[in-house]
Order: C-alpha cells, then sequence, then structure tokens
C-alpha cells in the first residue's frame, strides 16, 4: 500500500527518511571528530609539545605498556582480586537483599516501617563506612568486600521490596478469585510481576559493587586492580599507570554492557 | 482487607494489649523508630560483649565522647575545609551542569551527537583516574573540589537534558500559534517546564558531589579528614573513628535532606 | 428465564471503610437486601461511590461486610468461592507476562482442575468469545475489547454457576461496548448462567439485563429494581425499539437525581481537602 520512499520523493525534495538518515550520520561524524580530535590532541602534545612525561604519558607508550600487561598476563592478579571480591560480595548481597526484600514486600505495614529506613541510610555516602571497616577487617580482601556487600545491598532490597510489595492489587485479587494457593500466588503471580523490578535492582547492586570495590582498592589495599593503579602512580611508571587505567575501565564497561543486556534480554518478555 | 472482628460491639469493652498493639499498627513512624532503638542497642550490646574494645566502640562511649573528635587538633579545620570543597564543588556542578544541559538539550541536533558522549562519560568509573587528579591539582582541596564536579555534573546534565527534550510538542505548538518569540518560549515555556527535573538532577548532583569530594579526602591521608581516619584506624581508636564517621554522616545526610526539601517545594505543578 | 431458585440472597448487608471517627471512615453501603435468580442477569448501576462495587465484591467474598451476610445455594459466603463464582473485572487483570491462553490455563490452575482438562476447556471458551486465534499473543498485544474478551474467556473456563463483573466495559469505547455487548447477550443466552453485573451505562443495563438495581448516592442502598421484559438473545433492533427507549428513560429518571447528589457530595470532599494542609 505505501510507497516506498527512497531518497526523493516524486517531486525532487528529500524525504522525512533521508533527512533522519543524514542527521544519524552527522551527529556519528562528530562523535568521531571529537575523539579523533582528543586523541590527536594528546598525541601532538605529548610528542612535541612540552607536556612533562610525568603528567600525561605518550599515547603510543601507553599503548605498549598496555600491550605488554595483556600479553605478560600481569593484569591476571588483580583482576582475579577484583574481580573475586566482586564475586563475593554481589552473592551475599543479592541473596540476602532479595530473601530479606520478599520478607518486608509480605505486609504493607512492614513495607512502611522499613522502606523509609532503608531508604534513608542508602542516602549516606557507604564510602564512609571504609574506615570502619579497615579498622575491623584489615587491608585484605574482607574490608573490600564488607563494603562492597554493604553499598549494593540496598538496591537490591529496595528494588524487591518495590517488585513484590506493589504488585498490581488486581492480580493478587483476581488469583485468589479463581482459588489461588499461597504458593500459586507467589510462584504465578508474585514472582513474574516483580521479577524485572528485581532484575533492575540486580543490575545496578552489581555495578555499584564494582565501583566501591575499585574504589576501597585505591583508597586503602595491598592487592586488586584500584591498588595496581595507586600503587604504579605512586611509583611515577605513568605509562604503565594509564594502561591499567584503560584496562580497569575497560573492564568495568564491559561487565557494565553485559549486564545491562542481561537484564533487557530477561525483561523483553 | 477490613478488620470485621468487632462488628457491633461496644468500644469500652477492647482490652488494653490489643488496643496498645492497634495503636501501634496505626502508625508505623513509631514502630520504625523501635527498629532504630533496636539496631543502637545491638551495636551497645555487640561493642560491650563480643566485640574487642579496639575494633568497635559502643554507641554510648562515641556520642558521649563526641567533643574529643573535636577536640584534637585539626579536625574542626578539616572539616570545615571539606564543608567549603562540597559547597563549592556544588555550586561549580550546577553552573556548568546547566550550561552545558541547555547548550546540549535545545538543539536536537547537538544532543544526538554530543549525549552518548557524555552518557559514556558518565558510565565510566571515575575512581580509576583518583591518582591523576591528586597528581594534577594536588593534595589540596582544588583535587577535592574537582573530583567533586567530575562526579555532580553529569547528573545535572542528563536531567537538564530530559527535561527539555521531554516537553510535549503541543505545549510548543500552543505557544507558537500565540505568536511567542524564540526567546519567549525558552524564558517561559522550556525553561519553568526544566526546572522540576534540573532540582531532581540537583539532588543526584549533591550525592555526587558528596560521594567525590568523600572519596577524595579519604585518598589523601596525609591531610585533610583522610588525615585523621587514617590516623584514628591506625592508632586502633573506634570511638574517635566512629565520631568522625558519624559527623560525617550527619553533614551528608543534613546536605542531601536540603536539596531533596528544594526539589518537592519546585515540583509542586508536576502531577506524575 | 429465571429458575424458582435463588442463586444469591443478601441479607442486610451494609458495610463502612475505617473506624468511626477516622479521617478514613467512608459509610460504602447502608443495608441492602436483594433476590438473585439462578440464570438471570441482573445489573447494579448507581451514580459513583454509591456501593455497587462494593455489594459485588461482598457478593464475591473479596470483601467481608460489617453487617450482614450474602448467602450462595445454602452457603454463607465468607471468602473467594472459585468454585461458584467467577470475577471479571474492570481493569485489566489478565496477567501481563502470560500470553491469553496461559491466562486461561492459569485460572483452572487455581481452581484445582486437572491439568488433562485444562487445555481443551481453554480452548473452547476462546473460541466462545472469539479469541482462537490470538491464543498465543500477550495481552499488552491485544486491543481494550481483546483483552476482556479474554478475561470473559477466562471466567468462562472456570465453568462456574456464577459469573460477576465489575464495569467490564468501562474502560473501552462506545463502538466496542456495542459489540461486545451483543457479543455477551448471544453468549449468556446459550450458557444460562447467572450474572451480576456493574455498569454505569444506562443502555448498557437496558440491554444486557433481566432486572436492574438502581443504587442511590452515599451512602447507598437500593432506591429500586426495574424488571425488563424482552427475551435472550437480545437483538440490535431492540436497542431502537420504543420499549428500549421508555425503560431507559425511567432509568434515567431515578438515577439522576442521585448523580446530582453524588457530584456535590465529591465537590464538597475535595473543597474541604483543599482547604487543609495543602499550600
Amino acid at each position: 500500500m505505501n510507497a516506498t520512499p527512497t531518497s526523493t520523493t516524486p517531486q525532487g525534495t528529500p524525504s522525512k527518511s533521508a533527512k533522519r538518515d543524514r542527521s544519524a550520520l552527522g551527529s556519528r561524524l562528530v562523535q568521531a571528530a571529537f575523539v579523533l580530535v582528543l586523541v590527536g590532541l594528546w598525541y601532538l602534545g605529548t610528542t612535541y609539545g612540552q607536556i612533562s612525561p610525568i603528567l600525561l604519558p605518550n599515547p603510543v607508550r601507553v599503548f605498549d605498556e598496555l600491550v605488554d600487561v595483556l600479553a605478560t598476563l600481569e593484569f591476571v592478579s588483580d583482576l582475579g582480586v577484583t574481580l573475586f571480591e566482586l564475586a563475593i560480595a554481589f552473592s551475599i548481597s543479592a541473596t540476602s537483599g532479595i530473601v530479606l526484600g520478599y520478607l518486608i514486600s509480605r505486609s504493607q505495614y512492614s513495607i512502611r516501617v522499613f522502606e523509609p529506613l532503608l531508604a534513608g541510610i542508602y542516602s549516606v555516602p557507604i564510602i564512609l563506612f571504609l574506615p570502619l571497616y579497615i579498622l575491623f577487617f584489615g587491608l585484605g580482601p574482607s574490608s573490600k568486600i564488607a563494603l562492597g556487600v554493604t553499598t549494593s545491598f540496598f538496591p537490591i532490597i529496595l528494588n524487591t521490596i518495590a517488585g513484590f510489595g506493589y504488585v498490581e492489587r488486581v492480580y493478587v485479587l483476581s488469583a485468589r478469585s479463581m482459588g489461588a494457593s499461597d504458593y500459586q500466588l507467589f510462584r504465578w503471580v508474585l514472582l513474574p510481576a516483580a521479577f524485572p523490578i528485581i532484575l533492575t535492582g540486580l543490575r545496578i547492586g552489581f555495578t555499584v559493587a564494582l565501583l566501591s570495590i575499585l574504589g576501597s582498592e585505591t583508597i586503602a589495599s595491598l592487592a586488586g586492580l584500584g591498588h595496581r593503579i595507586v600503587h604504579l602512580g605512586e611509583g611515577m611508571d605513568m605509562a604503565r599507570m594509564f594502561a591499567y587505567i584503560a584496562f580497569a575501565v575497560a573492564i568495568a564497561l564491559t561487565l557494565n554492557t553485559v549486564t545491562s543486556s542481561l537484564e533487557a534480554r530477561a525483561r523483553r518478555r | 482487607m477490613t478488620s470485621t472482628a468487632y462488628p457491633a460491639q461496644s468500644r469500652g469493652a477492647v482490652p488494653l494489649g490489643r488496643r496498645c498493639k492497634r495503636w501501634i499498627l496505626a502508625r508505623p513512624g513509631v514502630a520504625r523508630l523501635g527498629v532504630i532503638a533496636l539496631l543502637f542497642i545491638a551495636w551497645e550490646v555487640a561493642a560491650r560483649s563480643f566485640v574487642d574494645k579496639l575494633f568497635l566502640s559502643p554507641p554510648s562511649l562515641v556520642f558521649t565522647q563526641i567533643h574529643t573528635v573535636f577536640e584534637t587538633t585539626g579536625v574542626p579545620n578539616a572539616l570545615r575545609v571539606s564543608a567549603y570543597e562540597i559547597g563549592v564543588a556544588f555550586v561549580m556542578s550546577v553552573a556548568i551542569g546547566l550550561a552545558v544541559g541547555l547548550a546540549v538539550g535545545l538543539h536536537r541536533f547537538s544532543q544526538k551527537s554530543l549525549m552518548p558522549i557524555i552518557l559514556l562519560l558518565y558510565g565510566t568509573p571515575q575512581i580509576t583516574i583518583l591518582p591523576l587528579f591528586i597528581l594534577y591539582f594536588g593534595i589540596g582541596p582544588a583535587s577535592k573540589i574537582a573530583f567533586g564536579v567530575s562526579h555532580g555534573i553529569f547528573p545535572i546534565i542528563v536531567t537538564v537534558v530530559a527535561g527539555v527534550q521531554n516537553i510535549k510538542p503541543i505545549l510548543l505548538t500552543s505557544a507558537k500559534s500565540m505568536g511567542a518569540s524564540r526567546w519567549h518560549i525558552f524564558r517561559w515555556v522550556i525553561f519553568p517546564h526544566m526546572i522540576p527535573s534540573f532540582f531532581a538532577g540537583m539532588r543526584l548532583g549533591m550525592t555526587g558531589v558528596l560521594l567525590g569530594v568523600l572519596l577524595a579526602e579519604l585518598y589523601v591521608s596525609t591531610a585533610g579528614i583522610g588525615y585523621y581516619t587514617t590516623l584514628f584506624t591506625q592508632s586502633f581508636n573506634p570511638t574517635k573513628l566512629l565520631g568522625l564517621i558519624s559527623i560525617l554522616a550527619a553533614m551528608a545526610i543534613l546536605l542531601n535532606e536540603i536539596v531533596r526539601r528544594a526539589e518537592l517545594h519546585y515540583s509542586r505543578w508536576r502531577s506524575d | 428465564m429465571a429458575g424458582n431458585d435463588l442463586a444469591i440472597r443478601v441479607r442486610n448487608v451494609s458495610h463502612q471503610f475505617g473506624e468511626e471517627g477516622s479521617t478514613q471512615f467512608v459509610r460504602a453501603m447502608l443495608e441492602t437486601s436483594l433476590d438473585i435468580h439462578r440464570g438471570e442477569l441482573l445489573c447494579l448501576i448507581g451514580p459513583s461511590g454509591c456501593g455497587k462495587s462494593t455489594l459485588l465484591n461482598v457478593i464475591g467474598g473479596l470483601l467481608t461486610p460489617t453487617s450482614g451476610q450474602v448467602l450462595v445455594g445454602d452457603t454463607e459466603v465468607s471468602g473467594p468461592l472459585p468454585q461458584e463464582i467467577a470475577y471479571v473485572f474492570q481493569e485489566n487483570a489478565l496477567f501481563p507476562w502470560s500470553t491469553v491462553i496461559e491466562n486461561v490455563n492459569l485460572g483452572m490452575m487455581f481452581q484445582g482442575v486437572p491439568k488433562v482438562e485444562r487445555e481443551p476447556r481453554a480452548r473452547k471458551s476462546l473460541a466462545a468469545v472469539g479469541l482462537s486465534d490470538f491464543a498465543n499473543h500477550y495481552p499488552g498485544q491485544l486491543s481494550g475489547g481483546m483483552r476482556q474478551r479474554a478475561a470473559l474467556a477466562r471466567a468462562l473456563s472456570l465453568e462456574t454457576g456464577i459469573i460477576l463483573m465489575d464495569e467490564p466495559f468501562g474502560a473501552l469505547d462506545e463502538q466496542t461496548r456495542m459489540v461486545l455487548g451483543e457479543d455477551l447477550s448471544v453468549l449468556l443466552s446459550r450458557t444460562g448462567k447467572t450474572i451480576v453485573f456493574v455498569t454505569h451505562s444506562l443502555g448498557e443495563a437496558v440491554f444486557l439485563a433481566d432486572r436492574v438495581a438502581v443504587f442511590s448516592a452515599r451512602p447507598g442502598t437500593i432506591k429500586e429494581v426495574i424488571k425488563i421484559d424482552e427475551p435472550h438473545p437480545r437483538k440490535p433492533g431492540f436497542m431502537t425499539s420504543e420499549k428500549f427507549t421508555d425503560l431507559r428513560n425511567t432509568l434515567f429518571a431515578l438515577l439522576h437525581e442521585e448523580i446530582r447528589k453524588a457530584m456535590e457530595q465529591s465537590a464538597a470532599s475535595e473543597r474541604a481537602a483543599g482547604r487543609d494542609g495543602h499550600s
């Protein structure tokens, strides 16, 4: 029924879809230009300009160091520590957050008691707990895990409460009117209704756990990616430091993308 | 759903125990205070009986001894400097965030080309470049302010852009049909519409600034707050450490609350 | 049409929300009694807030009244009776995470229908409402009218003697309502179930019901019950007949005064709310 639009309508003026393609192309060009200019200035400034290598290493050297780090598998021990801390912290906060969140969501009253409390504690910058955990657990992985658990617990439990606690009343009433038992209600109504929201909470919790673990490694640690970056900085090994920064950022972005797409895929139904 | 347990009984006949229960059930705020009290009691008991005095201090000690934290030389000054850093970082974040947000948001093209870059930057773990900030800006307030701004501008930019972009086209059409000039439309349609988003962004921005400044402060262990947290930690003084943390937490809660109230006040017309 | 036995007996039911004296206190319904015959379609109509949905919820066992009782057959209603009563809600109660046929199957599973019987019954009821081709669609992919058909199919598959419907066509546009109304009439003339139906629409009430119970404004009670003597299935021609217009006018006269009262009540409570504590 529709005439397929090509780049021009019969009158010779560009159609709407052509305009959209052009602006999409234009924005891509601007983004590419932005990146190129930035890298270009970086390279020129350090190669020919007066910028001291103590402040800003040459991008070529950074690249070489990065290749070295990857090729010699030097990153494995630090990455391993960070991922280990992340895995433990997230497992603890996910299980406790979902279980406790479900229990709290069972009555409107307990939601009204606990939810503002949890939201209030979450509004305090959790990083303040770090010195406490250092005092308690020392500089090892335990203090990082403790901070990771503390930070990621809150988005998970809050989203679990929101997911289970605010299921549309009409679904619960409808299921009850058809004779659903408590288990049937949970399995076929509450769980599928709450699932997308809980999943979002898990994604946020994961991201936030990683950030707080990297943060605590930076501030006070003996191992891990954050620590490695600081250590190299203190030794003035700038090129290698930048290489590790790039590596850590890449890892974080990859993990973010993976969790986001997992969440999106599970939510599509 | 509704209680049917006492359909036609006279009210005087309800026993005391049940009346107390109903009173508490009607007031979740009271129950919440009860939970908080229980937590403090648990802390008190744990600190006094289970945990070594070197690692944990009971709240009774922490809060009665809090004046010793202030009496420690240099602490009040460090607190003052931190407050100053937060204030400056917040004002700068708001100014820069608003300017950039408006510049990007007002034109479709700039929004489409620049937003992905901004979002990418927003999503990177800035903590990894904290050592660089200290390297470039030194261990004084400048690096803390810079790191705070770096965390604070992004939520503001994003929410300002959203506030500008989300305006219902019908409102713009309606204004144009009444003969509004471009400036009129900006000043009287777009700007007021964007204000609630802007305040929401400021709330997130304050959270970001607090995070950035505190991270930087804790990292620098040779001066400022970081010096004292390290000092109290390494000398195994949980009383003073908890005292200092409580002071900082109180400061953070206060600032967050102020911004949150401002947001509520300026978003009144929103029905969503 | 109506049998001699009574499917539902409502005896002196009244209901209030909240404690007397508290801010949330609402007297939803004054003492009301009603007899509903087996196989009849009874409509509850009245202004907003008059208690008609409250009465429906009480009959369905979803709400325990502050006084009075409801008898279904010989049993006193004290909770949902999934074997006797199926409930169709106004806003969509179809689970958005399941397909149409999964929704119908779930209803039967909740009720306790053995697994082997579910699929054929589901297919049958979907065919009855004309949704056979959409069995594997998600509610989000369907129009409002189709969603309500699916909800009706779910209710039919439960094979209860009684179906309660709370403004089932409330969210739909005029044309869809008309079509669905005609289809409903045809469907119900075949099944012989007892239907209690809440609506706002005068035309719908006259077109579908055997009897119409008119509620007064809040706190409501049944003001009058009008009989509609016209055989089912009702033909589209009925709607343009003089008999229809007369009945509709009677209903209008009864309701008009109550609707005005209800509007004044809600305006008064809005003013009161505006006065205290809102800057």
